[in-house]
């Protein structure tokens, strides 16, 4: 090596040879990094070895640059032995321009230097190379999206470039930038590195300050291609230990940049430079933390291991580098997760700071690296980082830097083991809230062992999905912006105005939204490489607030600020700074005069907002973003669940209680009424439950009445109302017939006394009685139909519960004396039997599950705000693709999405005002998380597994429990799902008419389709969320096109057509005479009969609210001929698969005859069938082929 | 060719289904569409007295379309001969067996031939019923029609089309023979126009109509309930009267309450009501040992009083020497009959 460089000297003329040698010989440092990254005896052998190029390439630079512009260079070259040590000194606004013109540009960091400045920044040999970082304690791990490993190549710069003062004003970093900016001008220009690397600048966290170089191997097949191993070498300038800066000088609490402050005022104000010094210090710490992880690698046997399972963890979570959104201040946090576990094992150094009781009992060092997992994550999930700083224990006992200044300088304080720099400096308290609910969220399911193995939920999930993960995704995006008070200092001290101004949002929102949010962080994918033309880091222009609502606190309406007596006008000043035109001062009931900030709502869903709502406030009024560089997407999911505007101003305007608590009150109103009716039944009502979606906040629409003012306003299609199902029970007596039969016409008897009494007893009352048209009667077929006066719509059901035991009875073929002997026929066979089991299936759903399922749901919607709205969006979502009600059941929908709420023993303390379930991270805080969380679910559901869904009490007495039917022979035939409860061992109830297998994976592929969509939407900022609901057509075989005028509720439809509903008013004075029928909805009963009627033809799918299309899709087994059979089933026609005039005595051979015996289906008769049952509904059918 | 296509045995009726007029046909398909119904002569079992369907003027339809009514179906068979009824399989029986089953009791039996015995009962009815039954029209005839069965009033009738499983099968019933005859053998090769009746709605007017139907008059409702439950109570009353067990009414009060007597064979108080035996021996038809013994506890107490305690302390004594002395008689036994080896 020397002599090759000595004979270059000699020689005169640089020869080929001897620009091939260089690359060969850093390559051959690379490659004895691959082959034995810790000896640390190697990295002298390195050191020479860069030393010799670094001599080289900068005395080729030198010269060249010599030859170009003589006139701005001082060169100072003293041959000092073999090495020569050639100094440059520059300019520091000279150098750049200089080596510009080669390509380079040089990445100063603020204050820019000017041309005034008279001191000079220069290049040197590097005093020592070594090999730091992950990649040489072999505690790497692999990066998330094809990131590769970094080996970080730690090039000392020689002391005597330094001057004593050199910390103030940035000038360590000038002298750093153009360091490395001529390290990389001189690799760059050597034609032999240059064509086996890229060479590219990056800056930690965007900031120029600790902007790195990065060469990555192209890959060319050369001996020095190094792409296998997915590494790129990254060298990082740093500070000898013995440089003349004055490191007390950058202690937190010093400010070390001058002039660039304002220097009126502020100065009586303690200015201090905290980020600033860290930067500074940074550079002195790669060095050491090697020498530190390696120790502790000596003593920890489970070291290594541990700190990839953290970091895995990490990373999976948004931790860390990734091209997708990461965490906003965890880029390049490497050093901090070792430190963490040597915090854990080596314990604190006392600081007197924070409390006594804070101090933890260090862990042992024997511990394997699972325990040590677990041990990091149970600190970091308990650890109040706020207000109790860390500090690692250090080798000497003592701290650099008095431990107090940290407290009062930086939010997060943790102090690594050399007590040089805080790791989490530029770390917000939000984001480290966020990293302790992950913490605390993996440690439950670690501690839940019921659920099987955690470790692909653990490590193998990527978790960085925005949509799942927090309640509300807020994309901002920054072009527009302009922070209202950025000052220089702030600036400054950041490194970029981008930098600070995050650094301000981060700690505005979190003063803005206080309690309402759990956590909150600010997301953006992690700074790419750039090229060396490019000085300064691009700075994100698309960022994302993810918030984590608290649900206790989030809705709050009212803000309190100061009092108006408030003796400090200082406070109420910032109060009102803070909140612009939105703070006013506010009387309230308890006689305080407050400052206070109210955010207005107009309707309840609006409440959901509010957080998103001072999100968008805070932003604009310090930021200057106004709503169209915000974007949310809760808006747009609310309006799903909304009805058109044309048609909700009706009713907006009556002036009617609606919703919920509309339907509620008129509930109780009717149990009231019914109760009161006493004297005029024969039995007393002894309860009346609600088993309605429309009682347990759960149906898509909130429950609107119609009266019949309002119906004739309103457009023919439009004039639908859901009937709300009661089951009423009355006390028991044993005057009731002991005969299935006998029972309905007792029940109808029932209805009609009821029914009378109640339309005497209130006028407005309009009650009739519904008897379903079925073959089955021994089912329970009859309900009470009571429209209110208000227009609201019941339909009350009896539940006698002697049914139950006469259809077992039939069922278990067992008469009423059981101890009789019954002729031993096969009593399965007949219809009665069949009646029978399909009767007592409709008892047990109605009257036995459905009333304890309402209150289940109902308890869980008052528990967990978002809830309802999972459900509701949910629902829409299996609606707008068809399935539905035909194929899903409401129940199944709504214990789909409890599993995202509830955890077994929920219920315990539920009542509580602190119910320590609400603040579980993984309980999903909007309705947007939880229609997302549900996607993802269903997107790799493995049905065949079943779900466990503990929406019941524990403490519930199982009791007698509706005994399984072991008989039930329909149990086989069962949907797809199980859904077991407490309840339901099974978990077939509501989910065994559907979804079955080949719906399921529809329901998957729908499912996967959707995920794929919001993520997308994250990634590229389209909002619509409409298209998610828009469902593709080209599977099915039929499409029938309904007409709009015949839908009953065509309002309800997801893409509802204003022009479609017209307007009524024109035709009020036939308002008369407007039929309203409660609850008729034809295209339904259209759908229900082609179910029925075609069950083994085809498989339709509808849309149940308003949909205007009825797909269909014909079993594919029927296109081949079959043999002809009396029941087949379907409508057939004769293969014509042999000539039709073949002879008769043909007949006779097998073969033809088979021939002739076989049938097809008969698709064009089906289509002409379908077209004539549904006259009057449908506009067209279109047949894909 | 001459004769009808076959299929299976079945002759096949080619049906023309025209497009309703008023329907906004689709554009592609205008040529017109077959439907093909299969027909054969209704074969039933051997026994003439069990057949529900009248041999040889009876004709088997299968895949009749799902919205058939039986208007529709008569038109379309009208020219081969008059028809004197026609069944759907899938349904309808109930009716039907209803209104037989009242035939039945009115007329008294009079004809096995027609009377559509429900084809769910008459299997299970063997000799022993068969016996039964005839006494209990034996006693009627002697009473000569005394109790008359009342009336159900039904309910307003609901729609008449109704919408079945499609490829269904119907029994049309001709008057005489020779129509079925005419049917099978000159089923027409070209295929004729389904009838579409308009009197019974379609589509959109057909669930209208259905909705509407589904919620009768509450007059209505009343006069059926009533009446159904008059007959059923009329029901019950002649099956206790036939019942093996006839010695009386179950006695209710005013109140509601049943005087349980413990009655016949089985626990069983009278006409079937109220049982006065323990669910257990319901469902086992025993009682249990375990269940008996413990009724039986001693009330008085044993181990109360001390002279109990001596007196019981005393008697197990001498209990202990008795079977002290009782052993070693038995050792004395044994050892001598050990001693008594021959060998």
């Amino acid at each position: 090596m020397a002599q090759s460089l000595k004979r270059k000297r000699t020689d005169g003329a640089p020869s080929r040879k001897v620009r091939r040698s260089s690359p060969v010989d850093e390559s051959d440092a690379i490659s004895e990094v691959e082959d034995d990254n810790t000896e640390e005896k190697d990295l002298q052998s390195h050191e020479e070895e860069w030393g010799g190029i670094g001599d080289g390439n900068a005395e080729g630079t030198s010269e060249k640059i010599k030859g170009t512009s003589q006139t701005k260079w001082r060169r100072h070259s003293s041959y000092e032995g073999r090495f020569g040590i050639i100094q440059i000194e520059f300019l520091q606004a000279s150098a750049a321009r200089s080596l510009l013109k080669k390509g380079v540009s040089v990445p100063y960091s603020t204050p820019m230097p000017n041309e005034d400045t008279n001191w000079k920044v220069a290049f040197e040999k590097p005093s020592d190379i070594s090999l730091v970082g992950s990649w040489a304690n072999k505690t790497h791990v692999k990066g998330q999206d094809g990131c590769k490993y970094g080996v970080d190549l730690a090039v000392e710069m020689p002391a005597n470039l330094f001057q004593e003062k050199d910390y103030l004003n940035g000038r360590f970093f000038h002298k750093r930038s153009f360091y490395l900016a001529a390290l990389a001008a001189a690799i760059v220009s050597d034609k032999g590195i240059a064509s086996t690397f890229s060479t590219s600048f990056s800056s930690l966290g965007d900031d120029p300050r600790l902007t790195k170089l990065v060469l990555e191997p192209c890959a060319d097949g050369s001996a020095h291609d190094f792409t296998k191993l997915n590494a790129q070498i990254c060298i990082i300038p740093t500070l000898p230990s013995n440089s003349p800066i004055t490191i007390h000088r950058l202690s937190p609490s010093h400010l070390n940049f001058r002039g660039t402050t304002e220097d009126k005022g502020d100065s009586d104000e303690k200015k201090a430079s905290p980020l600033y010094n860290t930067a500074v210090l940074t550079a002195l710490t790669p060095r050491s933390h090697l020498l530190s992880t390696h120790a502790l690698q000596q003593n920890v046997p489970a070291l290594d291991d541990a700190v990839a399972l953290l970091r895995v963890w990490a990373n999976q979570r948004g931790y860390g580098d990734g091209q997708k959104m990461t965490v906003r201040g965890f880029e390049g946090k490497g050093p901090w997760w070792t430190s963490l576990l040597q915090y854990l094992i080596q314990g604190e150094e006392p600081s007197g700071l924070g409390s006594k009781k804070s101090k933890r009992k260090p862990v042992g060092r024997g511990l394997s690296s699972y325990q040590l997992f677990r041990a990091a994550l149970d600190f970091l999930s308990s650890h109040d980082f706020k207000d109790f700083p860390v500090f690692v224990k250090t080798k000497d006992g003592s701290h650099r830097y008095a431990p107090g200044e940290y407290q009062t300088h930086h939010d997060v304080v943790f102090v690594d083991s050399s007590s040089t720099v805080n790791l989490l400096a530029n770390v917000p308290i939000g984001v480290l809230k966020l990293l302790q609910r992950d913490a605390r969220k993996t440690l439950d399911l670690l501690n839940l062992s019921s659920v099987g193995d955690p470790f692909p939920e653990v490590f193998l999930k990527d978790h960085r999905d925005l949509q799942s993960r927090f309640d509300a995704v807020i994309r901002v995006d920054l072009s527009a912006v302009q922070a209202r008070k950025l000052g220089p200092h702030s600036v400054v001290e950041a490194g970029t105005a981008a930098n600070a101004m995050m650094t301000m949002m981060s700690s505005l929102l979190s003063h803005g939204l206080g309690n309402r949010v759990q956590a909150h962080a600010i997301l953006h994918p992690s700074p790419s490489l750039r090229p060396l033309s490019q000085a300064h880091p691009t700075s994100p222009h698309i960022i994302h607030i993810g918030l984590l609502y608290d649900a206790r606190h989030a809705f709050r309406q009212v803000d309190h600020g100061p009092a108006a007596d408030e003796s400090d006008s200082s406070v109420v000043e910032r109060f009102l700074d803070f909140w612009g035109e939105k703070a006013e001062l506010r009387r309230f009931k308890d006689g305080s005069i407050v400052q206070s900030v109210v955010w207005d709502i107009k309707t309840v869903d609006e409440k959901a907002h509010i957080p998103v709502m001072i999100v968008r406030h805070i932003l604009h009024r310090h930021f200057g973003l106004d709503d169209t560089s915000v974007t949310t997407w809760q808006t747009h999911f609310d309006s799903l669940l909304k009805l058109p505007e044309s048609i909700s101003r009706y009713y907006v305007g009556s002036g009617l209680s609606m919703g919920f608590k509309g339907a509620i009150t008129a509930f109780d109103d009717l149990v009231k009424g019914i109760k009161a009716l006493d004297e005029a039944l024969p039995l007393t009502l002894s309860s009346a439950s609600a088993i309605s979606d429309c009682l347990r906040y759960t149906s898509v629409f909130s429950p609107v009445p119609l009266p019949t003012s309002l119906a004739a306003a309103l457009p023919p299609n439009a004039r639908y109302t859901h009937p709300i199902d009661i089951v009423v029970e009355f006390e028991k007596s044993s005057r009731w017939p002991d005969e299935l039969r006998a029972i309905q016409k007792v029940k109808l008897a029932f209805f009609e006394r009821i029914a009378a009494a109640l339309m005497s007893a209130s006028s407005g009352l309009k009650v009739s009685v519904v008897v379903e048209d079925t073959q089955n009667d021994i089912q329970d077929i009859s309900c009470l139909e009571i429209v209110t006066a208000e227009g609201w719509v019941f339909r009350a059901r009896i539940w006698h519960d002697r049914e139950a035991t006469l259809l077992d009875r039939i069922i278990s073929g067992k008469g009423s004396l059981p101890h009789v002997t019954v002729k031993p026929k096969d009593h399965r066979k007949g219809k009665e039997y069949h009646d029978a089991v399909q009767a007592r299936e409709v008892y047990t759903r109605r009257f036995i599950h459905a009333p304890r399922h309402h209150r289940a749901i109902a308890k869980l919607c008052h528990n967990f705000p978002a809830f309802s709205g999972t459900v509701r969006l949910v629902k829409r979502w299996f609606a707008s693709h068809w399935l539905l009600h035909g194929h899903v059941s409401d129940e199944a929908v709504e214990l789909l999405c409890a599993r995202f709420f509830v955890v077994p023993g929920w219920d315990e303390n539920a009542d509580q005002e602190n119910n320590p379930h609400l603040k579980n991270p993984t309980v999903p805080g909007s309705k947007e998380r939880g229609f997302a969380a549900v996607m993802q679910f269903l997107k790799d559901w493995k049905w065949e597994e079943g779900m466990f869904v503990p929406i019941y009490d524990t403490s519930m007495s199982s009791g007698p429990a509706p005994t399984a039917n072991a008989a039930d022979p329909s149990s086989s035939t069962a949907g797809a799902w199980r859904l077991s409860t407490k309840i339901d061992e099974q978990g077939t109830i509501w989910t065994k008419n559907g979804p079955d297998f080949i719906v399921a994976r529809r329901v998957q592929a729908l499912a996967q389709a959707t995920w794929k969509y919001l993520q997308d939407m994250e990634t590229s900022g389209r909002v619509v969320v409409q298209s998610m609901f828009d469902h593709p057509t080209n599977d099915y075989n039929l499409v029938l096109a309904l007409n709009r005028r015949s839908l009953t509720r065509y309002h309800h439809n997801v893409k509802a057509d204003p022009s479609s509903l017209p307007n009524q008013s024109k035709h009020q004075n036939e308002a008369g005479d407007v039929l309203v029928r409660p609850g008729f909805d034809p295209a339904m009963a259209y759908f229900k009969d082609l179910q029925r009627v075609y069950a083994d033809t085809f498989r339709v799918f509808y849309d149940p609210f308003g949909g205007e299309r009825i797909g269909a899709v014909w079993d594919p087994s029927l296109k081949l001929p079959r043999p002809f059979r009396v029941l087949g089933g379907f409508s057939s026609a004769p293969a014509s698969t042999d000539v039709a005039s073949s002879s008769k005595g043909n007949t006779k051979s097998s073969s033809t005859k088979k021939g002739r015996d076989l049938v097809t289906l008969n698709e064009a008769a089906v289509v002409v069938e379908l077209e004539r049952m549904g006259a009057g509904l449908l506009s067209g059918i279109t047949i894909h082929v | 060719m001459s004769s009808p296509v076959t299929i299976n045995g079945f002759v096949v009726i080619p049906i023309l289904y025209s497009r309703p007029s008023s329907e906004p046909s689709t554009s592609k398909k205008v040529q017109p569409t077959n439907h093909y119904i299969y027909a054969r002569a209704h074969v039933g079992p051997k026994n003439a007295a069990q057949s529900t369907w009248p041999n040889g003027r009876t004709l088997f339809l299968v895949n009749v379309p799902p919205d058939a009514t039986e208007r529709e179906l008569m038109s379309l068979f009208k020219s081969y001969g008059t028809i004197e009824k026609i069944v759907f399989d899938l349904d309808g029986e109930k009716e039907e067996e209803e209104d037989a089953e009242q035939s039945d009791e009115d007329e008294e039996m009079e004809d096995e031939n027609d009377g559509l015995v429900d084809g769910q009962h008459a299997p299970a009815n063997d000799e022993d019923d068969d016996e039964d039954e005839d006494g209990g029209h034996r006693k009627k005839r002697r009473k000569v029609t005394k109790p008359q069965p009342p009336k159900v009033v039904p309910l307003p009738s609901k729609t008449r089309r109704r919408i079945r499983k499609t490829g269904q099968t119907a029994h049309v019933i001709f008057l005489d023979a020779s129509s079925l005859e005419r049917t099978l053998s000159s089923a027409p090769q070209k295929s004729r126009p389904w009838p579409i009746s308009d009197e019974e709605p379609r589509g959109l007017a057909h669930y209208a109509a259905m909705y509407d139907s589904a919620r009768p008059p509450l007059d209505a409702i009343r006069e059926h309930a009533d009446t159904y439950m008059q007959l059923f109570d009329f029901e019950a009353a002649q099956a206790k009267r036939k019942s093996k067990f006839r010695k009386g009414e179950a006695i209710v009060d005013e109140d509601g309450f049943t005087l349980v007597t413990r009655g016949g064979a089985y626990g069983q108080t009278l006409g079937g009501g109220v049982t006065v035996a323990t669910k257990m021996f319901q469902e086992t038809g025993e009682t249990s040992e375990r269940n008996a013994g413990r009724q039986k506890k001693k009330k008085e107490k044993t181990n109360f009083y001390a002279f109990q305690k001596a007196e019981k302390q005393r008697n197990d004594l001498i209990e202990l020497k008795r079977r002290w002395e009782q052993d070693k008689a038995k050792v004395e036994k044994l050892k001598a009959s050990r001693h008594f080896k021959p060998y």
